[in-house]
């Protein structure tokens, strides 16, 4: 009799630690996700934005840009894409210099890409595995697109408090602040500074 | 006597080929005789595209440097480069592995970042980019037309 109820107590308790080795193991890569996890965030948000019906009318245009624009506000560290692009000659600016540059990379990035987001017809994402290292991380993402496309894209994220802030991203292996960085270091390098700023203000002024 | 110094005469010329023969060889096989000068990094892609050791590492359209070794890791490419001294790379820097020309051999490229802080000895250029395949580039092109 005493036999049998130590062999369930035994039983019980393997069976507890079985669980519990369980749990922990569900716990721990979802613990490990979590700048996957903050990115599908954000880009499950974009997606029910796009696919609010009400925001879907021609005279929403605008209020929509607006609504998408602050979800990806929280999601990218614009002023460190602006000091990546600009590389060497970040650190030649004035503090006021390096704000009017983050502002004017902003909308440029945003008119590129704006139109890409909404006109794109996402038919499925799917998220293929992510790499953490220290206080950076690289998430790779698959698109499918209506035409039954695959757009392959890699966010790089990098930590700060508890958000991971995207600083780049590749799109089929070209990345977006190594591309900026050629440009603008040939555009500085040929004319000047302000021969940029030019330029981008602009390219804005025309939209 | 006489006899004795042809002999020497023709070792010495031999010897003498025979260095000249292992100096040319390191040259041309730009190879590095105790470990060279310099220091080496090392980079991960998730493709190497074909470049080898001894690819040429170039910064501004200049070589700087050449890959030392390519090892498969975690199903990835980690490549070791050697650079000398001289040129030291910024944390943010973004290593991209290109082509010369269309069809041309790979070497890979560094974009120089505008980070404060460098990479020591030893250290890995975080940014890195693959190289990008054309043909599926092309491919995806075509596709999207029909």
């Amino acid at each position: 009799m005493s036999l049998s109820v130590i062999t369930m107590n035994r039983i019980v308790i393997i069976q507890a630690f079985l669980f519990l080795s369980f749990t922990f193991g569900m716990v721990s890569p979802a613990f490990a996700g979590e700048p996957q996890d903050q990115l599908r965030q954000t880009t499950d948000k974009v997606l029910a934005i796009l696919s609010d019906p009400v925001l879907k009318s021609q005279n929403k245009v605008k209020e929509r840009r607006e609504l998408i624009l602050k979800v990806v506000d929280e999601r990218f560290d614009w002023e460190e894409m602006a000091r990546r692009s600009l590389a060497r000659h970040w650190v030649q600016r004035t503090p006021e210099e390096k704000q009017e540059f983050t502002h004017l990379f902003k909308e440029l990035l945003e008119r590129v890409y704006m139109d890409k987001v909404e006109g794109y017809s996402w038919n499925k994402i799917s998220y293929e595995g992510e790499l953490i290292d220290g206080d950076y991380a690289a998430v790779k993402v698959k698109v499918f697109t209506a035409k039954d496309q695959t757009i392959q894209l890699e966010y790089r994220a990098r930590k700060k408090g508890n958000h991971w802030l995207v600083y780049d991203f590749i799109v089929e292996g070209v990345g977006l602040v190594n591309n900026y960085r050629t440009q603008f270091n040939e555009i500085i390098l040929k004319s000047s500074y302000q021969e940029l700023i030019k330029r981008l203000k602009t390219k804005s002024t025309q939209n | 006597m006489k006899k004795f110094n042809i002999e020497l005469a023709v070792g010495l010329f031999v010897l003498a080929g025979i260095l000249c023969l292992g100096y040319l060889s390191v040259k041309l096989g730009k190879m590095e005789i105790v470990g060279g000068k310099g220091y080496e990094i090392y980079a991960i892609f998730s493709n190497s595209g074909g470049v080898k050791e001894g690819s040429n590492i170039v910064i501004a359209g200049v070589e700087v440097g050449r890959v030392k070794s390519i090892v498969l890791e975690n199903y990835q490419a980690r490549v070791a480069m050697s650079l000398p001294h001289e040129v030291k790379i910024q944390e943010d820097a973004i290593a991209s592995i290109k082509t010369k020309g269309l069809v041309g051999e790979k070497y890979i490229e560094i974009t120089p970042g505008g980070a404060e802080k460098f990479i020591s000895p030893g250290g890995k250029i975080r940014e890195t980019q693959p190289s990008v395949d054309l043909e599926e580039l092309i491919s995806k092109l075509v596709f999207e037309k029909i």
